[in-house]
């Protein structure tokens, strides 16, 4: 069971054409990663799926049609975004940003599960979100997107330019949540994806090039071949 | 000492005109990245409804006459944005230029629609009586009119700071100033924030143009013309889409003016422009603007 | 862009015909009055141009253009009227004071774009007005203006039965600041130009300094302003206030955008229809029919801004491209039922 569909999905930016009809499917229940090298158009296919760019093709939720939807009714419908350079609301404080997510009125519970998986976010609720560190920007930013029930996560480079002991910690909250929900998931940490995708797409060009299993992670080769990097951190 | 608090009061009242139309201006423009030349024609249409309010009172009206005519005018002008936003506005959604321009087009037909019906002679408003008496602070004689601008422009800073502060659609406002794509993509329609917001500007420049038509001695449809172009400078000196920004700078330009005015009669417009030019080359997002990305 | 293989010798005979017209036996145009009409049609029409090099072609949404038009006015007047210079002087004089004065603005207000651009400009452009009207150093003469003495200018630039130097005047300025314009943009400065409008990041990227290309269109279309307005000086004999209004630069918005934006005989049409147009409207609102209008329809329409704003409205509604761009989508039109 697919939670996502994306097929033939064309977007182009002021006249520059970036998706070439990307095509993969998010399976249900399952984490799944979309790799490539930087600009074939990864967090372009992200933000296509959330109608904050306008595209043609198809994107299936649960097999409902929502290409052309506006993007608030597409997340209201069950796709949270944690998008890639976090875009935190940096002049309001930790809680105005949750409370700004949340989009149910009884959220006492939902806000003291995220307390559970980011204790400091509790402590700094008064803060103002601008003052925070990258790696506390992140928390907030993935928090955000999981205050509400949601069918998909789409994430975007969560662990980019954190130190090292921060992306530990992101990526154990990830792998905590993982096993909850649908996610897929841009990331350029290989040790991050083979630790908790199911699935791997990658992408080249603005087209998808290969849909598999992430055995082939552990081969350098294919790793170097399709992703350019010599496998192992980056 | 005396003439030095009279100017400075009346400086401030004079920046309180200036805030009232400011703020709306810089709200729209911070949250929607529209170039709002229709607000002088909020303006106008306030000052006019208020005029018919208060002139069914008679030539003199009481406060709380005065300020029935305000909230009226302010209404209308709020519900004649709302009109004009759904109208034109959203059609053009995202299209700045186009927006801006098409603002530039409302504020030609109400001119002239308004001038058409009443001429562009001043007609005297119907103000309390009592706004013409000095009241007395620390030996100046204040005119009381200004003390009637400073109180209501507090208020409507005061409103809201506590309607942006406390409330959800506030909060949507504020994080809208901020990055609107990134509200919708937490589910919320940021559109609803556009029509509160255009529906509040127009209030305040409305309220405003009751005012402005007390300062200025009558309503014509020509009073706008210089409130809206020094709102513009108030927006841009205190920061795009911030209220206290605005605030702080239609403070800062009515006190400099009126000194400036008081050393030499027209100087003050000409040091207003130069401390734009400062500010610009300083700090281009303005005093509390925040740099966008 | 699209092109008719006739537009050039035809433009060529419209020009040629409209400078013979006045010397060409009995025509509508050997009227002074009409002359007088069309001398400042063709102003207009060349005001319009220079704001669409800034608006179209470079995509500078300036409000405080006026500045540049009152300053050929006012300082050509000023210089004739106080005996400094020759006329001719006092125009070119008036060109480089302009100039300069769009150097030191540009530099200070290009430091924003878009529509702070927008307002930072009209701030200038409204101090400029206000100076003007102070009548700072008994100068511009404040609210009344300052008449021109035409003690100074040559006379065949006055009396009635001389309006077709005038009218001369002014054509060669039109036809003056079109060949400017048409230059400047299809060089390779014009090239990048509208690359800044489309796309300023790319120009950045390719090393160009983009602040410098906006900074030289802002320049260029300012001096032209100067010369029109010099020439202005003359038509209108005065030098007046409404010169330096935010109005002027709004009309000529008004005018580009009607006109159609980027493709230069778009905006000249836009400034000859509109002056014409404003002029035109007030003498039929003061016809006798006209007062058996109810006043609260009548009043109105008698004013021309009410015409003008809604067709401006309708046309950036409805019609983006104005007129050349509805004239160049019939053309594409045909074509393309041509070759099917």
């Amino acid at each position: 069971m697919n939670a996502l569909s994306v097929s033939d999905l064309h977007v182009k930016i002021n006249e520059s054409h970036i998706l070439h009809g990307v095509t993969f499917d998010v399976p249900a229940h399952k984490v799944t990663a979309l790799l490539g090298r930087n600009g074939v158009g990864k967090s372009t296919t992200l933000k296509g799926i959330l109608g904050l760019y306008p595209g043609t093709g198809s994107v299936q939720l649960n097999g409902r049609e929502i290409i052309g939807v506006p993007t608030y009714k597409i997340v209201q419908s069950g796709i949270a975004y944690v998008p890639e350079d976090r875009e935190i609301f940096s002049s309001l404080s930790v809680r105005e940003n949750l409370t700004l997510a949340s989009r149910s009125k009884d959220n006492g519970a939902a806000f003291a599960t995220i307390f559970e998986l980011f204790p400091e976010l509790d402590t700094r609720a008064t803060q103002i979100a601008g003052s925070l560190s990258g790696g506390q920007q992140q928390m907030v930013a993935i928090a955000r997107a999981l205050l509400n029930k949601n069918e998909v996560l789409l994430i975007d480079e969560p662990t980019k330019g954190l130190a090292p002991k921060l992306v530990t910690e992101v990526a154990s909250a990830l792998s905590k949540v993982a096993n909850e929900t649908t996610m897929l998931l841009v990331e350029q940490n290989l040790a991050l994806v083979k630790r908790i995708a199911h699935h791997v797409v990658v992408m080249d060009q603005g087209r998808v090039v290969f849909q598999g299993g992430p055995e082939n992670l552990n081969d350098p080769a294919w790793v170097h071949q399709m992703l350019g990097v010599s496998g192992g951190h980056k | 000492m005396e003439t030095f608090i009279l100017i400075g009061i009346t400086g401030i009242g004079l920046g309180a005109l200036y805030f009232l139309i400011a703020s709306g201006l810089s709200l729209i423009y911070g949250l929607m990245g529209v170039l709002n030349f229709a607000h002088g024609s909020f303006l106008t249409v306030g000052a006019f409804v208020g005029f018919w309010v208060a002139s069914k009172m008679g030539f003199e009206t009481s406060m709380p006459e005065f300020i029935l005519a305000m909230l009226v005018g302010g209404l209308a002008a709020g519900l004649f944005a709302l009109l004009i936003e759904q109208l034109l506005i959203t059609r053009l959604y995202d299209r700045h230029i186009d927006q801006a321009l098409v603002t530039v087009g409302v504020s030609l037909v109400v001119g002239a629609v308004l001038g058409g019906w009443f001429g562009n002679d001043l007609r005297m408003f119907p103000a309390p009586l009592w706004f013409l008496s000095a009241i007395d602070i620390g030996g100046a004689k204040i005119p009381a009119d200004r003390v009637v601008y400073i109180a209501t422009a507090v208020l409507l800073l005061v409103g809201n700071w506590a309607l942006l502060k406390f409330t959800r659609i506030g909060l949507i406002i504020r994080a809208g100033v901020e990055n609107r794509n990134m509200v919708n993509a937490l589910g919320i329609n940021v559109r609803r924030a556009f029509s509160t917001v255009f529906f509040l500007g127009g209030f305040a420049a409305g309220v405003g143009g009751v005012l402005v038509s007390v300062y200025s001695n009558g309503v014509s449809p020509l009073i706008a013309a210089t409130y809206l172009i020094y709102g513009f400078i108030v927006v841009v000196i205190g920061g795009m889409g911030s209220v206290p920004g605005s605030f702080l700078a239609a403070m800062m330009i009515g006190v400099i003016r009126q000194f400036a005015n008081y050393y030499a009669t027209g100087l003050g417009d000409f040091v207003v422009v130069i401390l734009l030019a400062v500010v610009l080359l300083i700090r281009p997002q303005g005093l509390l603007g925040k740099v966008r990305s | 862009m699209l092109r008719w293989k006739y537009s050039r010798p035809l433009l060529g005979l419209l020009i040629a015909l409209l400078a013979l017209a006045p010397i060409l036996g009995a025509n509508p145009l050997s009227r002074p009055g009409l002359q007088q009409t069309m001398a400042v049609a063709f102003i207009w029409g060349g005001l319009a141009l220079t704001y669409d090099l800034l608006f179209g072609f470079t995509g500078l949404l300036s409000f405080g253009h006026a500045l540049y038009f009152a300053t050929g006015v006012y300082v050509s007047c000023i210089l004739i009227n106080h005996e400094v210079v020759v006329w001719w002087l006092a125009a070119l004089i008036s060109i480089a004071v302009s100039a300069l004065l769009a150097l030191l603005v540009g530099a200070a207000s290009l430091r924003t774009t878009g529509i702070t651009f927008a307002m930072v400009t009209l701030a200038f452009g409204e101090a400029g007005h206000v100076i003007i009207q102070r009548n700072f150093f008994n100068l511009t003469g404040g609210e009344n203006g300052i008449a021109l003495n035409a003690d100074r200018i040559p006379s065949l630039f006055i009396s009635v039965a001389n309006t077709k130097f005038i009218y001369w005047a002014a054509l060669a300025a039109l036809i003056f600041t079109y060949a400017v314009i048409w230059w400047v943009t299809e060089s390779s400065a014009g090239r990048v130009f509208a690359a800044l409008r489309d796309n300023e990041l790319r120009v950045q990227v390719l090393g160009l300094n983009t602040q410098r290309y906006k900074l030289l269109a802002f320049v260029i279309s300012a001096a032209l302003a100067a010369l029109l307005g010099a020439v202005m000086l003359i038509a209108a004999g005065s030098a007046a206030p409404r010169f330096a209004d935010a109005g002027v630069t709004i009309s000529l918005l008004l005018m580009v955008v009607l006109g159609g934006a980027v493709t230069r005989w778009g905006a000249v049409i836009g400034g000859i229809f509109y002056s014409i147009a404003t002029t035109r409207m007030q003498d039929l609102t003061q016809q006798e029919s006209f007062k058996t209008i109810p006043k609260w329809i009548g009043g109105p329409i008698a004013e021309p801004a009410l015409v003008l704003g809604l067709l401006f409205i309708f046309v950036v509604m409805f019609a983006p491209g104005g007129l050349s761009g509805a004239y160049y989508r019939l053309r594409l039109r045909a074509i393309t039922k041509k070759s099917q």
